[in-house]
């Protein structure tokens, strides 16, 4: 359709307004808030304490150590599946069904998935409850509240996203070139490295990369399956704005972790670019 | 080539395990939720025992349950309705028109997607806060627009990528003015991208936490702002059942886009 230069700032001119004075703004202010302090004079302080105290890089770690163990979590788990989704099952009904159980958890609230959790193996949770009354235990375990239980409940709440990002790759990839490999004598193994996977990686990209940025930005899991015991920049962050109210180092924290997930993001997709282009040349 | 033949079942079988293991993975969360909502007994039991809906009745008749869920009810609707007025002209220019700068506009507006959520909502806090209008139903309503709003553009632009120009050109050459060609031609068109974008734009709305967290009151709360607040410190059948109203709407949500458009079709999409 032909727009006229009239009409492209009509219907341009409301989008952007709006994304300008709501995000693009409010951005702003954040990061010139991280850099003043509470009579609003410019101050290098908040970023020297964040650097300079080890206390902040550990949950900085801790975070980025949950967001790599829940995509590769996913990863492990989410590519059987999707292979099998788009190469073993060809019944319609059979994959309808498959797409259903996959998107129904999407569509339901991270804090209802993480309270299925709970309702498991919290403390009142039904786990606790058998093993008190098979005689075999008078206090209740701790089986959440670990390193652990978040990385598995995060992997459980971002695993369709996985399925679906590798689905879709597998699903357009041209099958003559799997079938000339079975024609020229590769085994399924063989056809499964050397063709179908290196075929798949964009898929992998794409979704280890969706999954990991709101791994480490996700607040309700980790606050619910940590009990408060491990704290992640989302839960920092939070305890700075909603508990201590100062805004300006909750600023600088909130900064600290856009870049460092930009950081890390644009890294991961330039390893990958070299790689792809010096092993798996077109 | 019997090895050869073994050899694939056994992937095969391989292969279907995992798939269905990580599938009642996923499942299991959520019947337990749906078992445990109808159980007699006044504290969580799965199976339940016996089975009543009093957990329900109980969910529906208390004020301020009912109060959050038709909070999230309305913003979801609004942040829904806006995210189509201002996503589908912004998806429409980017896609058809070359102007300077349209490929850092897309990304700027796309952004929202891979930023760090909590980030986006304490931002608009910061900024609400300086603007006088922290807290309010209106700061909900932006902050949830922001982050919606990427879903309706991605989909409409997808849909405007795979539509052929030349009918377009066809409708503007016989005389059509281009609200004309959009309504008439493009719009019936791209519709299902469109109601496959503002379906995923009103459940991200309905399910958040992350941005509305900072912009509510104790009397004034979404439902998953009020679910999260209740399970940190109590569990007992009436939030399951809360939290089961919750699930029978997904899959509501699911089944209407399946039948629409289909999931295959809406999520590779998306």
């Amino acid at each position: 359709m032909r727009i006229g230069r009239l009409e492209t700032f009509l219907l341009l001119g409301g989008p952007v307004l709006f994304l300008g004075v709501f995000f693009l703004v409010p951005f702003a202010m954040m990061a010139l808030a991280s850099m003043q302090s509470d009579d609003g004079t410019l101050t290098s302080s908040h970023y020297v304490k964040l650097a300079t105290d080890g206390y902040y890089w550990s949950v900085l770690l801790l975070t980025f150590e949950i967001g790599a163990g829940v995509s590769l979590l996913t990863f492990l788990l989410g590519y059987p599946l999707a292979y099998y989704l788009t190469f073993h099952v060809s019944s319609p009904a059979l994959r309808r069904i498959i797409y259903i159980i996959l998107v129904t958890p999407l569509f339901t609230s991270t804090i209802v998935r993480a309270f299925g959790w709970i309702v498991m193996l919290g403390r009142a949770g039904l786990v606790n409850q058998w093993l008190r009354g098979l005689g075999l235990i008078s206090q209740p375990l701790d089986l959440i509240y670990t390193q652990t239980s978040i990385v598995v409940s995060l992997a459980y709440t971002m695993l369709p996203l996985m399925v679906l990002a590798v689905g879709s790759v597998l699903q357009n990839m041209n099958r003559s070139l799997l079938e000339a490999a079975r024609d020229l004598g590769a085994n399924s193994l063989t056809t499964f490295l050397k063709i179908t996977f290196p075929l798949s990686l964009p898929g992998v990209v794409a979704g280890s990369l969706i999954v990991f940025t709101l791994s480490v930005s996700a607040y309700v899991t980790p606050s619910i399956m940590s009990g408060g015991r491990h704290l992640v920049m989302s839960m920092l962050i939070y305890q700075q704005y909603m508990v201590l109210f100062d805004f300006n180092f909750g600023a600088a924290l909130s900064i600290l972790l856009l870049v460092m997930t930009l950081l890390l993001i644009t890294a991961y997709v330039l390893v990958l670019e070299r790689s792809g282009r010096t092993t798996a040349a077109p | 080539m019997r090895l050869h033949l073994r050899s694939s079942i056994a992937t095969h079988l391989a292969l279907g395990t995992i798939g269905w293991l990580a599938l009642a993975f996923l499942l299991l969360p959520l019947i337990v939720v749906i078992g445990v909502s109808f159980t007699e007994t006044p504290y969580l039991k799965f199976p339940p025992q016996g089975f009543t809906l009093k957990w329900y009745a109980q969910f529906f008749h208390d004020t301020s349950y009912m109060d959050a869920f038709w909070l999230s009810v309305v913003l979801a609707t609004s942040a829904t309705l806006l995210a189509l007025l201002l996503g589908i002209p912004a998806g429409l220019v980017v896609m058809r028109r070359s102007f300077p700068g349209r490929q850092s506009i897309a990304a700027i507006f796309l952004s929202p997607l891979i930023l760090p959520m909590i980030v986006i909502g304490v931002a608009l806090l910061q900024f609400a806060t300086v603007a006088g209008f922290a807290r309010s139903f209106f700061a909900l309503l932006v902050g949830h627009v922001v982050v919606v709003m990427p879903y309706v553009m991605r989909t409409t632009m997808a849909s405007l990528h795979s539509f052929d120009l030349s009918i377009e050109e066809a409708a503007q050459d016989l005389g059509a003015t281009s609200a004309e060609t959009f309504f008439l031609v493009t719009l019936p068109q791209i519709k299902p991208g469109v109601v496959a974008g503002g379906l995923f734009a009103f459940i991200t709305s309905w399910i958040n936490v992350e941005v509305s967290i900072f912009h509510s009151r104790q009397e004034f709360l979404t439902l998953p702002v009020k679910l999260f607040n209740y399970v940190q410190f109590n569990i007992d059948p009436l939030i399951a059942a809360a939290s089961a109203v919750t699930i029978y709407f997904a899959v509501l949500a699911v089944i209407v886009l399946d039948m629409m458009i289909g999931l295959e079709k809406a999520t590779s999409r998306s």
